[in-house]
């Protein structure tokens, strides 16, 4: 589309002119480029800045919020096993769920992306319905469909001989099951970005590829993963945030499960924050993971940027 | 396509054998569709199983008979959110906020977009990244100095914020913005820069740049933005939760959660069906973007 | 923001209120009015929140007071959700419903009702010892104590597979308008019973894990062999005889209890009822109700009674709610005003018919409404759920530890982590000294955190004295470090 011109300026001033003209563009640009992102600014200054150190205040109080106890509480968090048990369940869980995500969303996606045009539509529809249905009410379908006394898959599974599996009872099972959930819910958003990113890479890379006899597995080293590397590593860093936030499906799940066997940070700092009244302690566990992955994301995004900044 | 490139004129002659080509074609097909086959399978079978609960009356499902199978199929529980008030409020609300948040969402987030990946601006490199850590806090950790907030803006102004679904639309762009700002970045790096050099020096200001050039071009970003924004804001469960307390204020997560279960009460039935009432309106309009968006890309918008 | 007071000045203080609010009873004046805004427990049986809404609005036609009632679910925590935050912000509702540990969690934001309190014990007789236990704070009313949402969690019984399987009566046990006749009912007869039903195929559907039921069921049973983790002046009791007896017994329990035990949330055993796999659960009459309308033919075998005693005694747990008014309350008067008439016989045994004799009033004299006779099928099931004759004590688990240290012990699901610890073979010492050496970390920082206010430079406060002492161990008496 071209942009309707409303005159053309004189050119006949040459470089003078282009020179005045360029820092006037500049000052507008500024001043426009602040108005354009004020709202941005706002927002997050107001809404999410700001209650972010309220609550990084709370967590340096005690637990009645009347004295200022520093790092107590995470001095506190330290020495306690449980708390320990957490941080390593959310790593486990965080990280193996989006490794299954990005593997299955990858891997649906190029099936989808080599079937012929016409039949793609229905296929991403059935695939994208678990992303689409919201988490909190899925979840209570795969709660029902896990329950002691009704489970479906205990049903069927019984037809076949094998003998109930106690899906949220035993602490490695209902690990398995919390990861599922996740992963049967997150996967359609990979799928979808990738396809997006996947239908974007040139056809003629392929070609050159075939053409200098790559197979099927060379070829995706060689082009698409790195034609796809910025998106693999912005949804896998979102993905990677989104989850070890998460708190929905493992709260109504298990409710951090058999003997704390499934408590993540944010279903643990619920648990102490909400349920034993000391909002300092839950907030101090919820805050402990952000230094950790901001760091992390601050290495990913610059790496993104960077290349970015390349091509 | 791949087999249709091979025959290019320009590409240099060799022999190309059809037979083998089109079998391994053929047995590709069949694998993607087998293995599309499973994947649907996996991500069908919870909805399903919740279309044939939803089916049942409550008497079957305590019974624990058959789970896979409607014996005595009752149209009750569809009836009975459909006319209920409650339920259709709950709707009401839920679409609002929604559509509100996706407008407020796209309104934020483009020009700062375009502001972010095209003007160089002191700090705009730290925003751009920066933007996307606003994930790291919580909102389970959020919502408590949030509802201070609210409750001291209340007190101070009269306007009440707290227990009106109107909050909403204040909570839900802080979990919208930062991944919707961060795609646009992204479809507007990837517009070449010649198009709006030459804009420029057309006598374009940036306005008319980004809404004659840029929105158009990066439309498929656009609607994927929308769609994802649509999509967190109808599935929002905390923030509601914690913001809404009467039934007339709340959003249909919520609304479906707190009054179909009661203590330990749960109506399995009336949940699958709400839920599944609930879910249609993004499946729907999924099933008209998603042509779009893919049509766009198709079309050539991201190719060089 | 907060008042920074010191503890001294904060107990002279209370004192001194409370001593005057024991003294000048209640004189509803002319101030009720304006408007007021509640928060109540939002019931499960259909029909019951209207019985509410329509007292409050007879009460506020008379008052001449503008009302608005939310129905807060328990359902996802939203009613605790709302509290903290109501706490936070000191902003929200005047009257908010608030589940057991809540008014003390939140004792320097509750207005004393005293002046209510004192003339509804005179008229409507004593309360139980958990609504003294988890209502007061040196000698302060936090709230008034709802019939509304307040429960026992005792057994309720298949009268045909106790019958068939373990030889138990249990309408003989406990017959419909007569005393029961219990004493053979000891936690003996309550294993050998669960371990006839485990064989016959029918197990008992005791939950172990960390939600409500699950933990005040192991609260009740811990407190009949006198064990307890933490006693009332706060000392540390976890190696004791009582608690060792109490484990041991709950290691025999769990034999016979269902595999998958260890995940089962509120829910879950009243599915166990209804789908008939059960014969006994501990929950208040909720199950029986959905089994009523999902599962005749179990409801009508279904019998709710009293809970076996132990060597200590017989303890039952009850779930109180409070109605609590907020110190920032605009309306505190139209508040107490209508809390005594939401207390007076008459509304509640409105309310408790209206959900069918779920909801248990707290005062003594309100425990013999003909609701309970009348329940049925089978006629009578609901009879002995209210305890009419004080037959057994009710507790709520954790107790009698202060209040703020017993929240956590039931909120982090202690007692019955240890049992599942001790059943899954840790040995004995390692077990009580995880769960001693928890509790006592815990109980350290809370008691600093919670009790101190004082402004000493390390947590270790060199003005007041270290309040733990360890009963039967030999550690020297000191603050602990962290071990």
């Amino acid at each position: 589309m071209m942009v309707d011109v409303a005159f053309q300026p004189n050119r006949v001033g040459g470089a003078a002119r282009k020179r005045q003209s360029l820092r006037v563009a500049l000052k507008r640009k500024s001043t426009a480029a602040f108005l354009m992102t004020l709202p941005l600014i706002l927002l997050i200054g107001i809404l999410v800045v700001y209650p972010a150190f309220y609550s990084l205040h709370l967590a340096t109080l005690n637990k009645s919020m009347q004295r200022f106890v520093g790092l107590g509480n995470f001095q506190f968090l330290f020495k306690r096993d449980t708390f320990w048990l957490v941080v390593e369940q959310s790593c486990i869980f965080a990280i193996t769920a989006v490794l299954f995500k990005a593997l299955i969303g990858f891997v649906v996606a190029h099936f989808i992306h080599n079937i012929p045009a016409k039949g793609q539509r229905k296929w991403r529809g059935m695939l994208l319905v678990p992303w689409v249905i919201p988490p909190a009410m899925s979840t209570l379908a795969w709660l029902w469909l896990f329950d002691p006394s009704y489970s479906a898959f205990n049903y069927t599974l019984s037809l076949l001989g094998i003998g109930p599996i106690p899906w949220t009872g035993d602490a490695d099972w209902a690990r398995f099951s919390v990861i599922l959930v996740n992963v049967w819910y997150g996967a359609p958003f990979f799928m979808i970005m990738y396809l997006a990113s996947l239908k974007s890479v040139p056809d003629q890379l392929y070609e050159a590829a075939a053409i200098d006899g790559a197979n099927w597995w060379q070829r995706i080293w060689y082009v698409t993963l790195p034609m796809m590397r910025n998106i693999i590593a912005i949804t896998t860093l979102f993905s990677l945030i989104v989850t070890f936030a998460n708190f929905d499906i493992v709260r109504i799940l298990t409710t951090g499960g058999p003997l704390d066997h499934t408590h993540i940070f944010a279903t643990y700092a619920f648990r102490i924050g909400i349920e034993g009244s000391d909002i300092p302690l839950g907030a101090s566990i919820s805050l402990f993971m952000v230094p950790i992955l901001a760091i992390a994301a601050v290495f990913i995004l610059r790496d993104i940027n960077k290349r970015g900044n390349e091509a | 396509m791949a087999s249709t490139a091979v025959i290019d004129k320009a590409a240099p002659t060799r022999v190309v054998k059809y037979g083998s080509m089109s079998r391994d074609r053929k047995w590709a097909l069949r694998w993607s569709y087998f293995f599309l086959g499973v994947f649907a399978m996996f991500s069908l079978v919870p909805p399903l199983y919740m279309f044939i609960t939803s089916l049942k009356g409550s008497a079957e499902i305590s019974a624990a008979t058959n789970p896979w199978w409607v014996f005595h199929p009752t149209a009750a529980n569809y009836v009975g959110l459909l006319t209920s008030n409650q339920f259709l409020r709950f709707f009401w609300n839920s679409a609002m906020v929604s559509i509100f948040v996706v407008t407020i969402t796209m309104l934020i987030s483009v020009p700062a977009a375009f502001a972010l990946a095209r003007m160089r601006f002191w700090g705009s490199a730290t925003l751009a990244t920066g933007v996307f850590l606003t994930y790291l806090v919580p909102d389970t950790l959020l919502f408590l100095p949030l509802f201070k907030m609210f409750a001291a803006f209340g007190d101070w102004t009269g306007i009440q914020l707290i227990n009106r679904w109107y909050v909403l639309l204040i909570v839900y762009p802080t979990l919208t913005v930062p991944f919707c700002t961060w795609i646009m970045i992204g479809y507007f790096a990837s517009i070449p820069k010649e198009l709006d050099e030459a804009a420029i020096i057309d006598g374009a200001s940036w306005f008319q740049t980004l809404t004659r050039i840029f929105i158009p071009v990066a439309m498929p970003g656009l609607i994927a933005a929308t769609i994802f924004a649509f999509t967190v804001s109808w599935a929002q469960f905390l923030y509601p939760l914690v913001f809404t307390t009467s039934t007339d204020q709340l959003v249909l997560p919520v609304g479906i959660i707190t009054t179909l279960i009661k203590g330990d009460v749960f109506n399995w039935g009336q949940i699958m069906t709400g839920a599944l009432l609930g879910a249609a309106p993004p499946l729907i309009i999924y099933a008209f973007l998603m042509d779009y968006y893919i049509a766009g890309l198709t079309a050539g918008a991201t190719k060089g | 923001m907060s008042r920074k007071l010191s503890r001294r000045q904060f107990v002279a203080a209370t004192a001194l209120s409370s001593a005057a609010l024991i003294t000048a009873p209640y004189v509803r004046g002319a101030h009720a009015a304006g408007k007021l805004t509640m928060g109540f427990w939002d019931h499960w049986v259909p029909g019951a929140n209207k019985a509410s809404t329509d007292l409050v609005n007879e009460w506020a036609a008379k008052e001449k007071v503008e009302v608005s009632i939310d129905y807060i679910p328990s359902q996802g925590n939203k009613n605790l959700l709302t509290i903290a935050a109501e706490a936070q912000a000191k902003s929200g509702h005047d009257i908010l419903a608030m589940p057991t540990w809540w008014p003390h969690a939140n004792s320097e934001l509750m207005e004393p009702v005293n002046d209510i309190m004192e003339p509804l014990i005179k008229q409507n007789g004593e309360v139980n010892g958990t609504v003294q236990y988890l209502g007061q704070l040196d000698g302060k009313w936090l709230g008034v104590p709802s019939c509304v949402g307040s429960q026992i969690k005792g057994p309720c019984s298949r009268i045909d597979l106790m019958k068939k399987l373990a030889n138990i009566d249990v309408q003989e046990m406990y017959p419909v308008g007569a005393p029961p006749k219990a004493d053979n009912w000891t936690m003996d007869t309550f294993l050998k019973a669960a371990e006839a039903c485990h064989k016959g195929g029918f197990p008992f559907g005791i939950g172990l894990g960390e939600t409500t039921d699950n933990v005040d069921t192991a609260g009740a049973i811990f407190q009949s062999f006198g064990a307890q983790l933490v006693d009332a002046k706060g000392n540390l009791t976890v190696k004791t005889d009582a608690v060792r007896q109490a484990l041991d017994f709950y290691k025999k329990l769990i034999a016979f209890l269902p595999a998958d035990a260890s995940a089962w949330d509120d829910a879950s055993n009243n599915r166990w009822l209804v789908s008939g796999r059960g014969a006994m659960i501990m929950n208040p009459p909720s199950a029986w109700a959905v089994a009523r309308r999902d599962a005749p033919q179990v409801a009508e075998q279904c019998w709710t009674h009293g809970f076996p005693s132990g060597p200590k005694g017989r303890f039952a747990p009850f779930l109180p709610y409070f109605w609590t008014t907020w110190n920032f309350s605009k309306n505190k008067e139209a508040a107490k005003s209508l809390l005594v008439y939401l207390s007076q016989s008459a509304a509640v045994e409105k309310m408790v018919t209206a959900s069918g004799g779920y909801d248990l009033p707290s005062f003594q004299k309100q425990t013999t409404f003909k609701v309970w006779a009348e329940e049925g099928p089978p006629k009578g099931t609901l009879f002995h759920y209210p305890d009419p004759y004080k037959h057994q004590t009710l507790s709520i688990a954790a107790s009698p530890a202060p209040p703020k240290v017993a929240q956590q012990i039931y909120a982090r699901a202690t007692l019955t982590k240890m049992c599942l610890r001790h059943y899954q073979g840790e040995s004995m010492e390692k077990d009580a000294g995880l769960g001693g050496r928890r509790v006592r970390r815990l109980y350290a920082e809370l008691s600093v955190r919670s009790s101190c206010s004082c402004r000493a430079e390390r947590d270790r406060c060199n003005a007041h004295p270290p309040p733990i002492r360890f009963v039967g161990s030999r550690r020297a008496v000191g603050f602990p470090t962290g071990d």
